[in-house]
């Protein structure tokens, strides 16, 4: 951000978070993006009262007694603008009073600077306006009780002070690191986007290159809700109040709460209403497109993530062939890794040499010169894996033998489920970078040709192995996947509708794992994962860390 | 945070039109397992949420909301609840697929 684009008028609870944290008020501020947690729900329920406008603030020339909620008021010369829960006073003498939820904290003075200063800055503006206000009042509702804040000298100056680094901060247009295993981030409601703990880690690891590190873990509020997949011929989703109906002709096949879905999918043929539509994208729940193959067609969106600088910082890595580079050997060395480990402890048959090869392309994939020779080296390390991918398949039964990987049409059963699933993750991928700001179709190491989504693809790589190809052979070895799932045509084998649910469930059951974060230390599930790796990314384009840690299996 | 606790919840309401509406509401958190009894796996966020809502529809003064809280949903909560007769199917908080 520019100096000159800093807006002109500071909101005073903005002062409040960048006093907590600049680094909150950053996220929250420039780079627009928020979260919910209990806590800002809670703090929203209890201010319903006072948000409600009521009365009006008399002229400061009036002199009687008044009360009036949620007002407005803008102080150009100080640059605050700030919404004032309550106000009462007489004649030109004003106190503003601030709700809080909660109880009284055992400070002292009975507040928390940050509220201290935010009434600071309300009193401020108050001034500006002609009023007299020598002191605010802060009412915690838990308590139900006041706290008195005088607006003395040092209070004074020291909201000034605030106010002006915190105009600095936005000018400068740099992220302000995380807090130092400080106990606010366990109650900040977008510590899963700040990812405090892992990112100071990982600065402290690039300096001195530890193994594991332990970190807390930071659960994100989406965790509990679900995805919703509707595949078939002329399947129809209604809205129904507060669900999701799922009809096939006259028949009503089952329904879903909409505040519990994630995302919803819809293959082949199935429709759903206006209603439904404008209900999701109101809640921001993504719809995915896919044809009955599924080949991911396209999504549709609410109103898009507010988080253009990082989208800028993206375009200009994107065209920077060096920076590009680095992040593409960071993905292809975590696919080749990941794919060994699947060898190494799936295929009984493997031979050190083919898990040397595969280690020494890895490594060769780092230290790659250039784009043409990095494709070289994971074609390669393709070509070693999927050589050995029938000795993961305990079934000889020639009908499930893998030949070659092959798509478009697939030629087997196997190669059928793989790019079922390809197609499942690269949506989940779209998905998610969407959700992180991203734009998913301008990526680093593939190119962003034909309507590609580059990014998620080449976000995808590191998890192929690991998700896609793992959750196939284990579908195949469970007994979980026969003959009867798919349908052989002269061209390629399609899978039935069964079939795909089968896989479709296999999909969900793995990315539901809960798995170790090898660099982390806490036990998160995949789907989770994806998320951290992709705000791994954005702190790389930050400048935060230097180098993405691809996700790597043990 | 993130974690789901199984609630039951169960209301009065003395006139039909925010009869409708509470049961409406409680059909978006949870599955009915009895008349005017639901049962629900809400997140911390979940409960403030729903009460929140109710008590906008709600009369505090003809109508009544209680919920009880059974625990995590992953702990030992269906122990603690013994059905007789016939009921319906739980939702367990899996990917919904068609
Ligand atoms: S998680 Fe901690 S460091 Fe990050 S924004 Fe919140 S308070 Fe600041």
């Amino acid at each position: 951000m520019d100096g000159e684009e800093v807006p002109d008028l500071i909101p005073a609870r903005m002062l409040n978070e960048f006093t907590y944290c600049p680094r909150l008020c950053y996220i929250e501020w420039v780079q627009g993006e928020f979260e919910d947690n209990a806590d800002t729900v809670d703090g929203r329920f209890q201010h319903r009262r006072v948000d409600q406008s009521r009365g009006v603030v008399p002229d400061s020339e009036e002199i009687k007694e008044f009360n009036a909620r949620s007002v407005d008021i803008s102080a150009p010369e100080t640059g605050i603008i700030c919404r004032l829960d309550l106000v009462g006073g007489n004649g030109k003498s004003v106190t503003p009073v601030e709700y809080k939820r909660g109880s009284v904290p055992d400070v002292e003075g009975g507040a928390y600077e940050s509220d201290k200063v935010q009434l600071c800055a309300q009193g401020l503006a108050l001034k500006e306006n002609g009023y007299e206000c020598s002191e605010g009042m802060i009412y915690f509702v838990k308590s139900k009780r006041k706290v008195s804040v005088p607006f003395d000298d040092y209070l004074i100056n020291r909201t000034k002070e605030l106010l002006d680094s915190l105009r600095e901060m936005a000018a400068s247009g740099k992220i302000p690191p995380p807090l130092i295993d400080s106990p606010k981030c366990i109650r900040c409601s977008i510590s899963g986007i700040c990812l405090p703990d892992e990112i100071n880690s990982l600065r402290e690891s690039e300096k001195a290159d530890e193994g594991t590190l332990q970190v807390r873990k930071f659960l994100p509020a989406r965790d509990d809700q679900v995805p919703l997949y509707v595949s078939g011929y002329g399947q129809l989703l209604r809205k129904k109040g507060e669900r999701i109906e799922i009809w096939s002709k006259k028949e009503k096949l089952g329904d879903a709460k909409i505040r519990e879905l994630s995302q919803v999918s819809l293959y082949g043929g199935v429709s759903a209403t206006t209603p439904v539509f404008t209900e999701l994208l109101q809640r921001n729940i993504p719809i995915s497109y896919f044809s009955y193959g599924g080949w991911f067609y396209g999504f549709s969106q609410g109103n898009s993530h507010k988080n253009v600088e990082l989208r800028i910082k993206q375009f200009s890595v994107a065209g920077d062939n060096e920076k590009s580079l680095k992040l593409a050997q960071k993905f292809v060395n975590g696919k080749i890794l990941n794919c060994r480990t699947i060898l190494r402890r799936n295929d009984q048959g493997v031979s050190t040499d083919v898990l040397s090869s595969l280690k020494k392309l890895a490594n060769d994939a780092e230290s790659s010169e250039n784009f043409r020779t990095l494709l070289g080296i994971e074609g390669g390390a393709a070509q070693i894996y999927f050589s050995r991918f029938n000795s993961l398949l305990k079934s000889q039964d020639e009908w499930f033998l893998f030949n070659n990987r092959n798509r478009r049409p697939p030629k087997d059963p196997v190669n059928a489920v793989l790019s079922y699933l390809y197609g499942v993750m690269v949506k989940e991928f779209f998905v998610t970078l969407l959700a992180t700001g991203f734009d998913p179709y301008l990526g680093f190491y593939h190119q962003p040709r034909y309507g590609r989504p580059a990014l998620a693809l080449d976000l995808m790589e590191e998890f192929r192995p690991i998700i896609a190809d793992s959750v196939t052979f284990t579908l195949f070895n469970n007994g979980e996947l026969s003959e009867s799932d798919f349908i052989c045509r002269g061209l390629g084998v399609t899978m039935t509708p069964e079939g795909k649910k089968t896989v479709l469930n296999g999909y969900e059951r793995r990315i539901n794992t809960e798995v170790k974060h090898p660099l982390f230390g806490y036990k998160v599930s995949y789907r989770r994962i994806f998320e951290v790796q992709a705000r791994l990314i954005a702190r790389v384009l930050d400048g935060e860390i230097d180098e993405y840690p691809p996700f790597l299996t043990r | 945070m993130g974690r789901l606790k199984v609630f039951i919840v169960s209301y009065d309401v003395s006139d039909p039109k925010r009869l409708y509406r509470v049961h409406k509401t409680m059909k978006g958190f949870g599955d009915p397992i009895h008349y005017s009894v639901f049962r629900c796996n809400l997140s911390d966020k979940d409960k403030i949420e729903l009460i929140a809502i109710l008590s906008e529809i709600i009369k505090h003064d003809e109508d009544r909301i209680m919920i009880i809280d059974l625990g995590f949903a992953c702990g030992d909560v269906d122990n603690r609840i013994d059905l007789i007769g016939v009921h319906p199917e739980e939702n367990n908080n899996q990917a919904i697929i068609f």
